[in-house]
């Protein structure tokens, strides 16, 4: 029996250190969980980079790249085209953020993006506090939630304690965010507590209240107000007037302290377009085939060149997969949670000739389908697929092109 | 089955005598024994239960400073705020003449709420402190138990305690807010102090659309939304508290246990 108790205090210490312990090393958080179908077909997400993936507290990092709201939105899904806000997924307020930008419009308020069009971004964050953290870049759309991003291990050292965060007022004062206007807050909160928890306590001084209050209630009856003495009565007007008089003297003080305050602000910006539509390759999905057993997605496309220079597919994107055809681009992973198949993109039809049409069949193997839970795309509603390919013609410029429509899975149990 | 002697003798005892309790000092020890064991519970069980419901129905615009604005937090904070101290005002009242309701369910949710910000908010998930206080209710609870006190009926409290009761949940935390509303720029955007610390303390699952504030418009009356606001909420709250307080009526007289047994 002792053991069974000791065992079960072990246990609850081993939970509340558990609990109460700040992860510094924090892990993913949930990406994978996401159905295959809403990371395919919601944001395609395109060169997100760190400025620098080591930091002291107060540093600077800079998050950047590009992402493209899916033309194959899922109907049963909100659209982007409504309300969103461009976010960052981090554990807690680990950094804090200083700049947002999409096309360079500052992103301090919601707007919407349109489907098929290339946006930048940028995203300044001061590292606040020490830890490796999983960095992502997310985009919150409202009634559909966050669609994520690639993460990137961003790593920061230094000392919690040494980080400021300061602000100037239009009314020229400088603040520190961290800690301003919480004094007078600690103030009040004590105040009204000091004030509440002394009506309790007068009536305390009268214990033992619960059993002889009771049976004197029931005693008198429709006349238990007799219970009431003169002095609550008094106790009870110089409560309710110093209540009444606190609340007029506070805000009375507060107006004084700060004159000049406005509602908060709300509302929505728009962004303008930079990135115009690029006609010069275009594409037909013919077949796209996903063959459980070997992990192999297979596409066949009808690839368009319009251009002057021949054109091959560097890299199929999909859900935050990114398949590198070898021949073509040379990407190795970031780090270890980078989710880069740097030689598992196999083309054939290529490359595809200026003015011609030409049939482009695509093979991505790679364990990463399994690894990252994309393989759950056969329990989509619609069976629709969409992706993100990279083409670049022979002096390596690139041109991406979204592809999309119904998926058939290949469970290997057909021969031939 | 017939009755002793003794037995009779016993039922006709005081009920005191019946427990042992010969002397007054065992009676009263009895009694203090009571309420060490009653009113800590009550405090815990006020503490858990209001914390809960407040979570539910308040929730963000409570947890965070950029979500107290003035139309929605002022009308939606008093009407979940008024339900304990309603139900269990009347208990206390009807059933021991306490006028303690009010101030004791919201002192139960003070202290819990500042439990809550510090560990979780502050110490765990890393937000400072200044974002996330518990804004201050007691004075409303404090005044809704000295009107009864001093009125002894539910009619005049609901009236004058329940019409307080909302229209001053502003003016009681401005002391405290004003300084989060000072504006600011950030990027040529106007913002204030709070809307700056919400923006910049990163949320990942609270982006800016989701808070719900200054919503809705007012076509006239200038500015004065507040006051207007403030006033709509202390009508609304006088029905709400007559309301919570039919509920401990009923509650009181425990039809529901004798449906049950």
């Amino acid at each position: 029996m002792n053991n069974k108790i000791k065992s079960l205090v072990v246990a609850v210490l081993v939970a509340l250190v558990g609990v109460f312990c700040h992860p510094s090393d924090v892990q993913a958080h949930g990406e994978r969980a996401q159905m295959p179908q809403l990371r395919m077909r919601t944001v395609h997400w395109i060169d997100v980079k760190a400025s620098t993936t080591k930091l002291a507290v107060n540093d600077i990092v800079k998050i950047s790249g590009q992402f493209m709201p899916s033309e194959f939105w899922p109907h049963h899904v909100k659209s982007i085209e409504n309300t969103a806000f461009l976010n960052v997924g981090v554990p807690g307020p680990s950094f804090v953020r200083l700049d947002s930008r999409v096309n360079g419009v500052p992103m301090i308020r919601s707007t919407s993006f349109r489907k098929g069009e290339l946006y930048d971004f940028e995203i300044t964050l001061k590292a606040r506090k020490v830890g490796r953290y999983h960095v992502h870049t997310v985009i919150n759309v409202e009634g559909a939630g966050p669609m994520i991003g690639p993460g990137l291990w961003i790593e920061v050292t230094g000392d919690n304690a040494k980080f400021t965060n300061t602000a100037k007022t239009l009314l020229g004062e400088t603040i520190d965010l961290e800690n301003y206007g919480f004094a007078n807050v600690e103030l009040w909160s004590a105040i009204w507590f000091a004030v509440g928890l002394a009506w309790f306590v007068y009536w305390l001084t009268k214990c033992p209240i619960v059993v002889p209050r009771f049976k004197r209630n029931q005693e008198l009856g429709v006349d238990a107000d007799q219970m009431i003495t003169a002095t609550d009565r008094r106790v009870g007007g110089i409560f309710l007037a110093l209540a009444l008089t606190l609340i007029v003297g506070g805000y009375v003080y507060a107006q004084e302290r700060w004159p000049i305050t406005t509602p908060l602000q709300t509302g929505k910006i728009d962004v303008p377009q930079v990135h115009h539509t690029d006609d010069t390759v275009t594409l037909k999905l013919i077949e796209a085939r996903y063959r459980i057993p070997g992990r192999s997605f297979r596409l066949e496309l009808e690839v368009s060149n319009h251009g002057s220079s021949p054109v091959t597919v560097g890299e199929f994107a999909a859900g935050n997969l990114r398949f590198i055809n070898a021949k073509v681009l040379d990407v190795k992973p970031l780090d270890d949670h980078d989710l880069v198949a740097s030689d598992a993109l196999r083309v054939e039809g290529g490359p595809v000739a200026p003015g011609a049409t030409q049939k482009v069949v695509l093979f991505a193997d790679d364990a990463m389908w399994e690894t990252e839970r994309m393989t759950t795309m056969i329990s989509s509603p619609d069976a629709v697929v969409a992706g993100l390919l990279h083409f670049y013609d022979a002096n390596g410029k690139r041109y991406l092109v979204e592809f999309g429509g119904p998926m058939i899975p290949d469970f290997g149990m057909v021969k031939g | 089955m017939t009755m002793t002697n003794a037995d009779k003798s016993a039922a006709n005892a005081p009920q005191s005598q019946s427990y042992g309790l010969s002397s007054e000092i065992e009676r009263r020890k009895a009694y203090v024994q009571a309420d060490l064991l009653v009113i800590p519970l009550i405090i815990l069980l006020f503490m858990g239960v209001f914390s809960f419901h407040f979570a539910l129905l308040v929730g963000d615009w409570d947890y965070w400073v950029d979500w107290r604005d003035r139309r929605w937090w002022p009308l939606v904070t008093p009407l979940a705020l008024t339900v304990l101290p309603g139900v269990f005002g009347f208990l206390l009242w009807d059933k021991l003449r306490l006028p303690l309701g009010g101030t004791l369910t919201i002192l139960c949710l003070t202290l819990a709420a500042w439990v809550s910000r510090y560990l979780n908010f502050h110490l765990f998930a890393g937000f400072p402190m200044n974002f996330v206080w518990p804004s201050t209710y007691i004075a409303l609870g404090l005044i809704l138990d000295c009107l009864l006190l001093l009125t002894r009926s539910f009619f005049w409290t609901g009236l004058f305690g329940g019409f307080a009761f909302g229209l001053l949940i502003y003016p009681l935390n401005w002391a405290m807010l004003a300084a989060f509303q000072v504006p600011l720029e950030l990027h040529g955007t106007m913002l204030t102090v709070a809307d700056l610390m919400g923006y910049e303390y990163i949320r990942t699952a609270i982006p800016e659309y989701v808070r719900i504030i200054e919503e809705s418009t007012l076509r006239t009356f200038g500015a004065a939304v507040t006051p207007l606001t403030a006033v709509f909420a202390g009508f609304l709250n006088i029905l709400n508290y007559w309301f919570w307080l039919w509920i401990g009526y009923l509650g009181a007289k425990a039809i529901w246990i004798r449906k049950i047994v």
